[in-house]
């Protein structure tokens, strides 16, 4: 199978720092690829460079085969790079419809005219309806996005990156904050996302026990650097993994 | 989407405050009373530009009074006479509105190279730049004197004679506008302005092109400004710079933020009242100033969402007061309460 | 134009120059420190001006007095302006607003020194008078004939500018204040307390600003539309570079020059000479003379 998301040779450097070294690896559709590593190993920063707000100082990023290296942040979201951050991104003074809107806008893609002269595209309610099948919780969707608790805002913020349509999703830390019934319904989520809809899931997770659990296949990221890949089991034995984690933050 | 019909109760009581107000104002004004209140009717819609980009948008620009030069000197050229041109009104007004959506779009794809303050002081830029010719550049913008003898609005053989006519043409001028920016707010243009407001880099990972997003929504404020420079220029039939200086730009802002700048019922409500205080409390002329800054101070530290987020924080409690909350499963039908 | 020409006018431009860069600099002191733009820059020259004409005129002290009770009435201008305008706000959820509130500031400052010395513009007789005539004095340089007061202007703006630039980039308190400023949570778990730096920051800008004040009262006359100089500022802030205080300070002096030069084709368009040069100046280098371009923080 081609892969969905290709990063080759992909090196950052913030002043002496640096952030990525020499990544080079792939995500297939349909896979949740799991991206670990100590804090401060640069994952956030993978994240970035991949949805485009920062620029590689070398390397390439291949979305669907199509070099993407240069692409504005924005163009790449419409191609299909969809994305979550580690505490959800929402208008803060907008109604929970407006903020799951915004999914739909990205799907549709049609130009402010168009939307404002009232053409319909993707079908948001019916959408949404699915999506809400495996989150166990419900909401009155004029109030404002902060009438939600953080970890409802959590799951949300994926919902409405699936709403857009991605190609590929980069979900940040997703676990962080949940408890153990809401952890249960964003793997249930994300396995919907990746086998039903084909989506290529990169995943940042220090909850090791959902990373083992959904993951096909894992990166392990340290100072920059890719020190393992493969399958939860094989990642689990490699002992250099093991040296960074334990070398570092047991907690990670 | 579905679309829902639904009428909400506040909606209808700004419907029903909306139409007493049609129906009191020129009942019970006439002459000079009722002129003012024309005028808060065409800041208004000059506001509502201010509404777009810093209520929708959250980029704070002192550019709406170069658009309303514009749109007022276009205005004024075509319909004074001077230089032997004496067009139709509405065809100028149309003319001013193309005009200034260009120079707006031009102008925003300048000054957005920059962000935040930075931006804001480059419209300050604008308005001394623009402010300068209207002051000075005799040929276009008739110097000091200004230009007078404007015709009034001629809307298909419609003319008003007064005053009490104007009212109703600025009141359905507003109405209409009023719409299209709720409309704006409601389309994709307004939650995409709405993420950049809130984080940038959020909203460039939901495929909104950031930079061009606000070009538009200061094109559409720049047009806006020039619609109501040209009504300005047609009602009082004279034009001169005092109204283009960055004090007035000052005071549509505080307009804005007073009625509740994401609002659209509190645009008008802020506009009219800014422009009618100084009449009310003319008994204390000397002070009114003094009381309009710290008005301005006390207002920001006590709502700074304005006279509609009192409005709309009352409603809420009453409403968590009437019903007792339900919460709905979205998706099933619609939005609820 | 001849060199006499030349050089008057640099000098003119120059001490200009000054005036928006003691406004600049505290415009960017103050960005720094509470992340939030001054709207009543101007209205504050304004007002120092007011206060030390009343000082010299109404009650004819001498300069030795003068100048310490000045300075004590800025630093009170600086606290209460502090703590009516910003304070209350530091908190707000909404941050146009504490902008919008510097603007209800300027216009309440700018009545309030109507409602004292009247809305009639007043006169202030120059620092240096000609012993013989009472006039301004006049500096004889190899033939060129200078004003003292446009001199003067220039030398008390470099000294003010250059002891604030050496507090806050040399001294331990002003790194500390500017630490405090940067992290405000880490400065209140070192037990700096923000209210005093916040106060300090607050004093030294409207000191700053009201000097520049006093220094142009005699140069134009001291009346309620004085605060409109403050929108020269802003265009050094922003031809200097977004948050650079040389920058800020450099680019002041250019629209100083430019303005000053410029009266000589075009003294009508003064102000949109020097404006377009500004918007100019954006479309070439957007991120300013010394501002370098940086990735926004993700």
């Amino acid at each position: 199978m081609k892969p969905i998301l290709r990063l080759d040779k992909v090196c950052k450097r913030f002043g002496g720092v640096v952030a990525a070294d020499d990544v080079t690896f792939s995500v297939l559709p349909g896979e949740v690829h799991g991206l670990i590593g100590p804090n401060g190993a640069g994952k956030s920063t993978l994240m970035n460079l991949i949805s485009g707000i920062y620029t590689p100082d070398s390397g390439k990023i291949f979305l669907d085969e199509q070099d993407i290296s240069d692409v504005p942040s924005h163009m790449r979201a419409r191609m299909g790079i969809g994305r979550t951050f580690q505490t959800p991104r929402f208008l803060q003074r907008s109604s929970i419809e407006d903020n799951l809107l915004l999914g739909t806008d990205l799907a549709n893609q049609f130009g402010y005219l168009k939307s404002y002269f009232g053409k319909k595209g993707s079908d948001f309610e019916k959408e949404l309806k699915e999506l809400m099948k495996f989150v166990d919780f419900t909401f009155d969707w004029e109030d404002d996005i902060s009438a939600l608790a953080y970890g409802q805002r959590k799951q949300l913020e994926i919902v409405r990156s699936m709403l857009s349509h991605p190609k590929v999703m980069l979900v940040d830390e997703p676990a962080a904050g949940l408890n153990n019934k809401e952890i249960d319904d964003v793997m249930a989520l994300l396995n919907y996302a990746a086998k039903e809809r084909g989506i290529g899931i990169l995943l940042i997770e220090h909850s090791m026990d959902m990373i083992m659990n959904i993951c096909e296949d894992i990166v392990v990221l340290s100072f920059g650097k890719v020190i393992g890949t493969g399958c939860p089991a094989e990642v689990s034995s490699n002992e250099a993994v093991i040296e960074a984690y334990l070398g570092r933050d047991v907690n990670a | 989407m579905e679309k829902r019909m639904k009428i909400k109760p506040s909606t209808l009581l700004i419907f029903l405050a909306a139409a007493i107000f049609v129906i009191v104002i020129p009942n019970t004004n006439e002459g000079y009373s009722m002129m003012i209140v024309n005028l808060g009717l065409i800041y208004a819609i000059a506001t509502y530009g201010v509404s777009v980009m810093l209520g929708m948008g959250g980029q704070l620009s002192f550019a709406t009074v170069s658009f309303m030069g514009v749109g007022a000197y276009i205005t004024a050229n075509l319909c004074s006479g001077r230089n032997g041109i004496n067009m139709n009104t509405a065809l100028a007004l149309v003319i001013a509105l193309l005009a200034s959506a260009l120079l707006a779009f031009g102008a925003g794809l300048i000054l957005f190279r920059l962000k935040g303050t930075y931006f804001t002081f480059a419209t300050i830029g604008l308005v001394q730049v623009s402010w300068s010719f209207y002051l000075s550049y005799k040929p276009l913008f008739g110097g000091p004197d200004g230009i007078s003898n404007i015709s009034t609005l001629n809307l298909f053989g419609f003319s008003p004679k007064n005053y009490n006519d104007w009212f109703y043409i600025l009141a359905a001028f507003v109405l209409v506008i009023a719409f299209l920016v709720e409309r704006v707010r409601r389309s994709q243009l307004g939650r995409s302005l709405a993420a950049i407001r809130d984080n940038e880099i959020a909203a460039q990972t939901l495929g909104i092109n950031v930079y061009m997003t606000k070009v538009v929504a200061f094109t559409i404020a720049g047009v806006l400004a020039a619609v109501a420079g040209s009504l300005y220029a047609m009602h009082s039939q004279f034009v001169s710079s005092d109204m283009f200086t960055y004090e007035r730009a000052t005071t549509y802002i505080i307009m804005a933020m007073l009625g509740g700048v994401n609002n659209t019922a509190g645009i008008f409500v802020g506009s009219v009242l800014v422009t009618m205080l100084p009449e009310w409390l003319r008994f204390m002329q000397q002070y009114l100033q003094l009381i309009y800054g710290i008005g301005v101070i006390l207002l920001m530290v006590f709502m700074p969402m304005g006279l509609a987020g009192l409005a709309s924080g009352f409603a809420k409690s009453l409403k968590r007061k009437l019903y007792s909350k339900k919460k709905v499963t979205a998706g099933k039908e619609g939005p609820k309460q | 134009m001849n060199i006499n020409t030349i050089v008057s006018l640099s000098v003119n431009g120059i001490a200009m120059g000054m005036i928006y860069a003691l406004m600049a600099m505290g415009l960017i002191l103050l960005i720094r420190a509470i992340g939030v733009m001054n709207f009543a820059q101007g209205d504050l020259l304004m007002f120092g001006a007011f206060v030390t004409c009343a000082l010299t005129v109404d009650l004819k002290l001498p300069l030795w007095i003068m100048i310490p009770l000045a300075l004590i009435s800025f630093a009170v201008i600086g606290v209460i302006f502090m703590f009516t305008v910003y304070w209350p706000l530091k908190d707000a959820t909404y941050p146009t607003a504490t902008v919008i509130s510097t603007m209800g500031a300027a216009m309440a400052l700018k009545e309030i020194a109507t409602l004292i010395w009247g809305s009639l513009p007043r006169s202030m007789p120059p620092l240096m008078k000609n012993p013989k005539t009472g006039k301004a004095a006049v500096l004889n340089l190899f033939g060129i004939k200078l004003q003292w007061q446009f001199v003067l202007t220039i030398i008390v703006g470099a000294v003010l500018i250059w002891l604030v630039f050496v507090l806050f980039e040399k001294l331990y308190a002003g790194r500390m204040m500017q630490a405090a400023a940067q992290d405000k949570y880490a400065a209140e778990l070192l037990g700096i307390p923000t209210i005093l730096t916040t106060a300090a920051t607050y004093i030294i800008v409207v000191i700053m600003v009201s000097t520049g004040g006093y220094m142009i009262a005699p140069i134009f006359m001291v009346s309620n539309t004085l605060g409109s100089l403050q929108l020269r500022a802003f265009a050094g802030v922003v031809i200097g570079g977004l948050g650079n205080i040389k920058g800020a300070i450099i680019g002041s002096l250019i629209i100083g020059l430019v303005e000053s030069f410029s009266t000589i084709q075009f003294s009508q368009y003064k102000d949109a000479v020097v404006f377009i040069v500004l918007i100019a100046m954006l479309l070439v280098r957007p991120q300013g003379l010394f501002g370098e371009k940086v990735a926004d923080k993700a």
